[in-house]
């Protein structure tokens, strides 16, 4: 009797899973690939009908950090993409808020219990998750962390991890930002010099540390190629951190790092308000949505950012938020870096199904996505861009 | 109350706390070029705004004794559901405004009620109603931050109550016109009328004030009340100030509007104080705020100079007390 119910519940499960292969692959088709990744998308696709001749549709649950923010809605989007891409399902769930961590403990618990084909999971404490992952490399159910690595999970639990490389996307602005500004740089003398600013909402945590330091470093190596001594000057973290500090007292292009003292937007816009009142100020760079928005606030009593350096200060942000983009819109940032949580939980998935069709995996760092007035709306953009 | 008035309307207190602010702005600009523009002043009321209008409504409940921890978590709370309605709810930016004040209202008699009628002890009161706040912020706005609209928008025009932009773009701060008229008010309530004056009674002695017949309960429950509706303006100051309000901010905001007060020589053990003087106190808190960090202070030696200067205003207190 019990093997009866048991095969009747399989072959409809099993059915079911083909309706929804089926039609997943027709959206697949009759939808183009929305993100950058389009061409390794379609070729993924095509492989997918083999996957569902094979008769292996596989089921994921996914964990988010939570699932209101706009941020994880284009989490959630990523994933529902690349279910209907490869033809498997995905069932996503997450906390009221990031900081309900032991909702979050408890989600993964009850979808390791359910047995699915993999994990994806965007921790939101990456030590309470830890015995968690231990039970999942129990029950055999492989991981694929996303958004946020845990740098402590058990030996073979986590198979690969997909999360933002803060480094790289600090270098990112500062890339970005450095072409705007070079006439300005190489007129720079060490009795004229010229003054880049830099707003860190803190020196403790490690993806700000990152994401200062990146922008700090590669904005030393482009003045530094582009034949300037730099100096970098102001917080001690970042100053003591940085790849070369320099000398303020020859230096032709002077970095120099705020940090508030508390993490509250008022004290994000003095510092802001203190490197733009500078004379020789020439950019400015907000490494988070607080202090992209402290400087938007200084800016309103200064009224100094400009998209040209030579009629004002060039302003760059990181993160998205309606403010960012109106003033992105308004011509006082000249652009803005965003992390891509719909490419990564896109991703995710692509990884899970790799990892069940015995395929090698590895980690994927993600690259910050600059973006401005021309991109804003672009479709691998502005999913990423959450108001 | 120091009624002793050396230097024309203002109390001996009040006037040291002006000559400190004359000093600390003679200082600021000798050590930093960039500290003595206009853009740095007006910056300076901006964030004098809601520390002030927060200062104003916790000297009522310090004068009578107690203390109000629960206006900084508040403040961001009421900002919190006021964006809430505005922006996932489509609501005009009047039924936000005045959403923050009946909340702010709500709260504050939620305070008072604690304290005077079950006895809580003021501390515990409203560090509990400060955790409920903070809680009850993120829960409203669904747990991510909000932004009111711009000063570009046309919902944006409650920003201009405390910053308007001319013609020729030049910034007029008169926000700060706003907060005097509602300092000189509220002075003029406490020294002037029976509100005012139970309010400080209360805070003298509560039990002799009592048997002469006043209705203490009332008064000191009306105290807070004042804390919370001055919390809501506050809010609505911080929101036409900033940009995005982020819930699970807000703690410590109660600390510069009471330090401020203490500065400006309102007693933290009760019955003394002036508003205008917890005014001064806050612009010595706000300069102290914005100048540290233009003579290239950083922020951790930011935090302890507050701290010192705080410790320097109550040691005067003690010290003339003794006298």
């Amino acid at each position: 009797m019990k093997k009866r119910i048991l095969a009747i519940v399989l072959s409809t499960v099993m059915a079911l899973s083909m309706v929804a292969c089926g039609s997943a692959d027709k959206a697949a088709t009759t939808e183009p690939a929305a993100t950058e990744e389009a061409p390794a998308a379609e070729a993924a696709a095509e492989e997918a009908p083999a996957a569902e001749a094979a008769g292996e549709a596989y089921h994921f649950e996914v964990i988010v950090k939570s699932f209101q923010s706009t941020y994880w809605q284009a989490a959630v989007q990523g994933i529902e993409q690349a279910c209907a891409e490869l033809g498997v399902t995905a069932n996503s769930n997450g906390p009221a808020n990031e900081s309900d961590i032991a909702d979050q403990v408890q989600m993964i618990d009850n979808a390791i219990e359910q047995k699915p084909d993999g994990i994806g999971l965007a921790a939101c404490d990456t030590n309470s998750v830890l015995d968690s992952l231990a039970k999942a490399l129990e029950a055999g159910i492989p991981v694929v962390c996303f958004d946020t690595g845990v740098a402590d999970a058990p030996e073979g639990s986590v198979y690969a991890t997909v999360a933002t490389d803060n480094t790289a996307a600090g270098a990112c602005a500062a890339e970005n930002m450095f072409p705007v500004i070079e006439e300005v740089v190489k007129a720079a003398t060490a009795d004229a010099p010229v003054r880049i600013g830099e707003v860190n909402q803190d020196a403790t945590a490690l993806n700000i540390q990152q994401r200062g330091l990146g922008f700090i470093n590669k904005m030393i190596e482009l003045c530094t190629a582009a034949g300037k001594s730099v100096a970098v000057v102001g917080n001690e973290f970042y100053v003591n951190a940085c790849d070369n500090a320099g000398d303020e007292a020859t230096a032709e292009v002077i970095i120099e790092v705020g940090v508030p003292a508390q993490t509250t937007v008022d004290l994000a816009a003095t510092e802001a308000n203190k490197i733009m009142s500078k004379d020789d100020t020439i950019a400015i760079f907000g490494s988070n949505q607080t202090t992209a928005e402290g400087v938007i606030t200084a800016n309103a009593t200064l009224n100094k950012l400009s998209t040209d350096p030579a009629t004002g200060i060039v302003a760059a942000g990181f993160d998205a938020g309606t403010p960012q983009k109106a003033a992105i819109n308004a011509g006082q940032l000249i652009g803005s870096v965003t992390q891509s949580p719909l490419i990564m939980g896109y991703k995710c998935i692509y990884k899970l199904v790799d990892i069940c069709d015995v395929k090698e995996v590895s980690d994927i760092p993600m690259y910050g996505y600059w973006y401005n007035a021309e991109n804003m709306d672009a479709a691998d953009i502005a999913p990423n861009l959450y108001d | 109350m120091a009624k002793k008035k050396p230097f024309g309307k203002l109390n001996g207190r009040e006037a040291m706390v002006v000559g400190i602010i004359i000093l600390m702005i003679i200082l600021f600009s000798l050590l930093s070029p960039t500290f003595r523009t206009y853009s740095t002043f007006v910056s300076v009321l901006d964030m004098a705004y809601y520390i002030a209008l927060m200062a104003i409504g916790v000297t009522f409940p310090l004068i009578t004794g107690g203390v109000d921890l629960s206006i900084g978590t508040g403040l961001i709370c009421y900002s919190l559901f006021g964006g809430y309605l505005i922006v996932h709810k489509d609501m005009p930016v009047v039924v936000a405004l005045l959403a923050c004040m009946v909340l702010s209202i709500i709260i504050g008699t939620l305070n008072g009620f604690l304290i005077a009628f079950m006895e809580l002890p003021p501390f515990l009161a409203t560090l509990c109603t400060c955790m409920i706040t903070r809680g009850l912020g993120s829960l409203l706005s669904g747990g991510f931050g909000v932004s009111w609209p711009s000063a570009l928008e046309e919902a944006g025009w409650f920003r201009k109550i405390f910053r308007f932009t001319s013609a020729n773009g030049r910034v007029i701060p008169i926000g700060i016109v706003v907060v005097v008229v509602l300092v000189l008010l509220m002075n003029f309530i406490l020294n002037h009328t029976k509100v005012g004056r139970y309010t400080i009674a209360i805070g003298s002695n509560k039990e002799a004030t009592r048997l002469s017949g006043v209705n203490v309960k009332f008064y000191h429950v009306f105290a807070y009340v004042i804390s919370g509706f001055f919390a809501g303006l506050a809010a609505i100051a911080y929101s036409a100030t900033y940009v995005t309000i982020y819930p699970g901010s807000g703690a410590g905001f109660e600390l510069d509007a009471i330090g401020g007060a203490i500065v400006g020589g309102v007693s933290a053990s009760g019955g003394v104080g002036t508003i205008v003087g917890a005014f001064l106190g806050v612009i010595v808190i706000t300069l102290m705020k914005v100048g540290l960090p233009f003579i290239g202070l950083q922020a951790n030696w930011q935090q302890i100079f507050t701290g010192l200067v705080l410790i320097g205003a109550v040691l005067i207190d003690v010290v003339k007390k003794k006298k």
